[in-house]
């Protein structure tokens, strides 16, 4: 049984082939850089448009199969931008029907945290998924995914990218593997004075945010402040994990989006998890960021338990929250 | 000097839970059994951050008991504080968790949620919020509901933080108790409008959990979808 699964919900269009022994066969990636400001949906998606072809052509001869060997086409249907998300649903509807192949939809979130389990063999943990458009913690408990704990306003990658673009240190916003805050908190100290705010499980960044700006402006000198604002976010999240860890009693934890990454947070991560005796692997870098893999992977898993849906059915759910699937395979996932 | 003996003394005595937060020690105050709940600072934070935070949390907890016990609240009874040690001595509360209790008897653990309900009330009527009433925070000792760890309260009426109480209790329920949460959280509520007004905590807590990334029902600029 061999999977192709296609990731588009925000800024890779992404190409994965994956077989029944979750072995990769192929991993295309087409990424849109902006040259200046954020990720806009009205630039992403034509360009995803233009890359779809070739991302596939180039995913089949990487795997040296033909589109007939595909046994099924797994796709994200989200959660993730509208109208990324539609080039990708697209693309998976017309090789569905054109070659009459089962149609598996994906939610984005469970496919981190699968990829997460699949490439470190930690097989139950609690989860923390971090990246531009999601901070959560998350573990499996009765059949399903469960947010622990989740950031109350703005995710911990917009943050970043967010306070970067503002002192005008991106785009681009990731250099030679680390993000520009991580460049520019290089020789910087840590400031008294900004907030760290943890609400029982949740984060929140916007006040952070804020007042790291407000600190630029200022004077404060830009390293100290990108030292710090890093240093609290990131020990924010790692506080509500190892909450989550102490509620949930579980024994492992897995650090999975596109900030995973970052060296410095799975070192506080790995430090957290050795203080109450849970096993942490990280993710392998390919694997944290978006990519069709992870897409493929939780589709094979998908179609084995019978996840299907017609082509005519298959649209996009811009907030498919990851507690609405069901994951039945759970347990014998990775195999 | 002497405060060094006295971490010293407590390092010695016997460890019954290291938490998330802290490290909580069961021994002996003035005859009486105690908890020593000593804040670590965290190592995985700037040591000035984790030191600045321990401090601050430890300090906060004090007064926030004291004011706690004072509005009738059945949380533990503060016996000593040092700051600069970031450690707290109070009472030493025997029984079970919720969370141990949920696990076994779903019906006292529904009876129980409210409860819960009932003390958060009392704490929010005191001007407290708790901060992480999750089912591993209240104690069932003697037939009786206790609260506590107060390490993530504050002194607040803003709506927000007290709705943020309810949003977690929920939160926990559902994602510990899952085949149980639905009675635990009306349960809860029920116990939570028996002290005083509750629709428009219960309001914003919704609207908290809506908030939340990716919720379908989430309220947009364009109305409910």
């Amino acid at each position: 049984m061999i999977v192709l699964g296609i990731e588009s919900t925000a800024h890779t269009f992404g190409i994965g082939i994956v077989d029944e022994r979750l072995r990769v066969l192929a991993d295309v990636r087409k990424q849109y850089a902006p040259k200046s400001g954020g990720i806009l949906p009205r630039e992403v998606a034509p360009f995803f448009s233009r890359s779809a072809a070739q991302a596939l052509r180039e995913a089949l001869e990487e795997a040296r199969i033909s589109v007939r060997e595909v046994d099924a086409v797994a796709v994200a249907l989200g959660p993730g931008m509208g109208p990324q998300l539609r080039v990708g649903a697209s693309v998976a509807r017309a090789l569905a029907s054109h070659y009459a192949k089962p149609l598996v939809p994906v939610n984005h979130a469970v496919a981190h945290i699968e990829v997460a389990r699949w490439s470190t063999g930690l097989k139950d943990p609690i989860a923390l998924y971090v990246a531009g458009g999601n901070t959560a913690v998350i573990s499996y408990a009765e059949e399903r995914y469960r947010v622990f704990g989740e950031t109350l306003d703005i995710p911990l990658g917009n943050l970043l990218d967010t306070f970067a673009r503002e002192v005008g240190i991106a785009p681009p916003y990731v250099k030679g593997g680390k993000h520009a805050v991580d460049i520019c908190a290089e020789g910087g100290d840590f400031l008294e004075g900004m907030p760290y705010v943890v609400k029982g499980q949740d984060s929140s960044f916007s006040g952070l945010l804020t007042a790291a700006l407000r600190m630029v402006e200022r004077g404060a000198r830009l390293s100290d402040v990108c030292f710090t604002l890093r240093e609290i976010a990131y020990s924010s999240v790692v506080e509500v994990l190892e909450r989550g860890l102490a509620l949930t009693g579980k024994r492992e934890v897995v650090l999975t989006g596109g900030v995973a990454a970052s060296s410095l947070l799975n070192e506080k991560i790995s430090l957290m998890a050795s203080l109450h005796g849970a096993a942490f692997r990280p993710i392998p870098r390919e694997y944290s960021g978006d990519n069709g893999v992870m897409i493929a992977l939780t589709g094979v898993a998908a179609l084995k338990w019978g996840q299907t849906v017609s082509p005519s059915e298959a649209l996009v759910r811009q907030r498919w929250r990851i507690d609405q699937v069901k994951i039945p395979w759970y347990y014998e996932f990775p195999w | 000097m002497e405060l060094g003996l006295l971490a010293e003394a407590v390092r010695g005595f016997r460890l019954i839970k290291r938490g998330a937060e802290s490290e909580v020690r069961l021994g002996a105050f003035l005859g009486l059994p105690a908890i020593y709940k000593h804040r670590l600072p965290k190592p995985y934070m700037h040591p000035r951050l984790a030191q600045v935070l321990a401090r601050q949390r430890s300090v906060r907890e004090a007064k926030i008991i004291l004011k706690a016990r004072a509005a009738r609240v059945p949380a533990p009874r503060l016996y000593a504080i040092f700051p600069t040690l970031s450690l707290i001595v109070m009472e030493y509360i025997e029984g079970e968790t919720l969370k141990e209790v949920a696990e076994r008897e779903r019906g006292l653990a529904v009876s129980l949620a409210h409860e819960a309900g009932r003390i958060v009330a009392m704490l929010h009527e005191a001007g407290i919020a708790h901060g992480d009433p999750t089912t591993s925070n209240f104690i069932f000792s003697h037939g009786e509901l206790r609260v506590i760890d107060f390490g993530l309260s504050d002194f607040t009426a803003d709506i927000e933080d007290l709705a943020v109480d309810v949003h977690l209790f929920r939160r926990a329920v559902e994602s510990a108790h899952a085949h149980i949460a639905k009675d635990m959280y009306s349960s809860f509520l029920k116990g939570y409008a028996s002290v005083r007004e509750a629709d428009a905590v219960i309001r914003r807590a919704e609207e908290i959990r809506l908030r939340g990334r990716y919720v379908e029902e989430r309220r947009t600029v364009w109305g409910r979808r």
